[in-house]
């Protein structure tokens, strides 16, 4: 069978200015796709256009090879989307919100309810109004909203977006273990462990798709590892007597942190450990920082731009 | 999924909402009531401290005069003045409790619409499969039955006041087909345009209280029509009644179709405030 979701030329303009512009990317079935971009990168706008929510104002996708802006209410049917901010009402309980948006669907409001709440530890709070919910409990009710009606696509805008680290992973867990079910999930995300934990692949947009691949080839791409170094003593100084060595590119320092990106990476740590002890400083601990969005983000667009100019 | 289904399903949940809302409850059901007695409390004030002779020695004799001889008031030749005037201040009441579905309606309207704006529901709503037409009618009938209600029971109220104040035989000769066009036609009709433009006016509003600001310019027409009904400018027959009617249901109409255009999915979420 063909693609889950298949975007042409995707494009949305509000007024003038392009929120997305020319998306072109699939997503196989049963495939994890995470979208990251920075703020204002056109995510949001992407899930909701995939969804049904507005209409492009040009291009198109298809969402089980159906056009997604097309017929909204048959394909609500099939898919689930996590907004970017979980609304209910508050003077409801947590079971009669669900309730109401099971209303919608032809499923067993009260059997379906019951599962998710239980399965994602709410079944004694149901009867608790929203009101009182913490933005944990609201985003794990919000979740099982979109799970509610087994959609066979999962839209989930930030899904793990301030959560803490505990309920965060409990939330992975759960995305993981609804795709081994055969769900296809699309996902947009800042954090990037994530997206490599969960995603067989990511989309990097910001308005247009930088690209598109598996997050370990993404890494292959962007040469240089950084090494943070933690000190016992003031790092300024060893910081001065680095920055002239040939095989340090880039080098941080605040306080007794360093953080070096070398030309050759991990190859290039024991020199710079040893430049480092025969200038005086004392090493507390080494280790090696992955990229973070951010840094792999800026190295992308920088390639992008360096591409585009030659 | 049965439409019948879907449109109960947001009615109870509108009720549920309403009910939750110390202040919707009181304005729902207190504030009709208070419209009812208060036009009764006037009418007996209005007698008491000027006397029927002085108030039909002012513009409103010609008003009284031209409303007996719009209907057909049987009796009319055997009543007094005052009589007279309690028949013709009664014969208000119909058109002044058009308020009340008015009021009722913009309450819901408000208070459904800038609630789900409020707390972000609305766009996990329309992810569903939910038509926005039906979300539309499930909303506009929610108000529309306590809007009956509570009309019917202010007709009840104004009835035994009247049965209250000594006047009872009186009432008779006002409970016209008239009064029916009002309660049965009239109100339902004012009780759906209202919830529309307050939907329209709920769709601008970032909060309850600037919808509600809006709200009072719905209101104000009605006033409008008493009043000219009070100078004798304006006088209702069942037929310019129903020819109101058949108004109404154009302007309904006309307004269902932008209510529905404003409560487009994309439009929602890219429009509103
Ligand atoms: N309704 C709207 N009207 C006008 N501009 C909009 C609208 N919605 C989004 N935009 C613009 O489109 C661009 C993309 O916004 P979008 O919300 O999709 O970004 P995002 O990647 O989800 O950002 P974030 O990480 O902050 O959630 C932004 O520049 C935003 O200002
Ligand atoms: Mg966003």
């Amino acid at each position: 069978m063909n693609n889950a979701i298949e975007a042409v030329g995707l494009t949305k303009r509000f007024g003038e200015i392009p929120a997305v512009e020319d998306l072109c990317f699939s997503v196989g079935r049963g495939e994890i796709l995470g979208l990251l971009g920075p703020n204002g990168a056109g995510k949001t706008t992407t899930a909701r256009l995939l969804a049904g929510m507005m209409a492009p104002t040009s291009g198109y996708a298809e969402v089980l090879g159906m056009k997604s802006d097309r017929d909204p209410e048959t394909l609500h049917r099939s898919i689930g989307l996590l907004t970017e901010t979980p609304g209910f009402y508050e003077r409801m309980t947590a079971l009669e919100n669900l309730l109401y948006f099971a209303g919608f669907y032809d499923i067993d409001g009260r059997t379906q309810a019951r599962r998710y709440l239980v399965l994602l530890g709410l079944w004694e709070k149901k009867d608790q109004k929203v009101s009182g919910f913490s933005k944990g409990m609201r985003h794990k009710l919000a979740l099982a909203r979109a799970l509610l009606h087994e959609p066979e696509i999962l839209f989930l805008d930030e899904p793990t977006a301030g959560l803490d680290p505990e309920a965060a992973q409990e939330v992975r867990s759960l995305i993981r273990g609804l795709n081994e079910r055969g769900r296809t999930v699309f996902l947009s995300t800042h954090n990037l462990e994530e997206a490599e934990q969960l995603c067989n692949r990511v989309a990097l947009i910001r308005t247009n798709l930088i690209l598109v691949d598996s997050v370990e080839n993404l890494r292959k791409n962007v040469s240089g590892e950084r090494i943070e170094i933690v000190l016992e003593n003031e790092g300024a100084e060893i910081a001065r007597t680095l920055r002239v060595l040939p095989f340090v590119r880039t080098l941080s320092v605040t306080d007794r942190i360093l953080v070096v990106e070398t030309k050759k990476g991990s190859a290039d740590t024991p020199e710079l450990i040893k430049r480092i002890v025969d200038s005086g400083g004392r090493i507390l601990s080494v280790k090696e920082r992955s990229q973070s969005l951010e840094d792999l983000y800026l190295i992308l667009i920088r390639n992008e731009t360096g591409k585009n100019d030659a | 999924m049965r439409k019948t289904a879907v449109i109960a399903n947001v009615m109870r949940k509108e009720w549920l909402l309403i009910l939750r809302t110390p202040n919707n409850i009181f304005f729902v059901t207190m504030v009709p009531v208070l419209v009812t007695v208060q036009f009764l409390f006037y009418i007996w004030l209005a007698l008491r401290l000027a006397g029927a002779d002085i108030i039909m020695d002012t513009v409103l004799a010609g008003a009284v005069d031209r409303f007996f001889s719009s209907f057909e008031a049987a009796a009319s030749g055997t009543l007094d003045p005052e009589q007279k005037l309690l028949v013709f201040f009664f014969g208000l009441f119909p058109l002044y409790g058009l308020l009340i579905p008015c009021l009722v309606s913009l309450s819901f309207a408000t208070f459904g619409i800038v609630e789900e704006k409020m707390t972000k529901t609305l766009e996990p709503l329309l992810a569903t499969p939910v038509r926005t037409s039906d979300l539309l009618l499930g909303k506009a009938l929610a108000a529309l039955v306590p809007a009956a209600v509570m009309s019917f029971i202010c007709a009840g109220i104004f009835l035994l006041g009247t049965v209250v104040m000594g006047k009872g035989p009186l009432i008779g000769i006002v409970i016209t087909p008239r009064w029916w066009i009002f309660l049965f036609v009239l109100s339902p009709l004012f009780s759906l345009l209202t919830f529309m433009l307050g939907v329209a006016g709920s769709a601008r509003a970032a909060d309850v209280k600037s919808a509600q600001n809006f709200a009072v310019l719905v209101v104000l027409p009605i006033l409008g029509f008493v009043v000219l009904q009070v100078l004798g400018v304006l006088m209702f027959s069942p037929l310019t009644l129903l020819l109101l009617a058949a108004a109404l249901v154009c302007l309904n109409l006309i307004m269902l179709r932008i209510s529905v255009r404003i409560f487009k999915r994309e439009t929602i979420l890219t429009a509103w405030k």
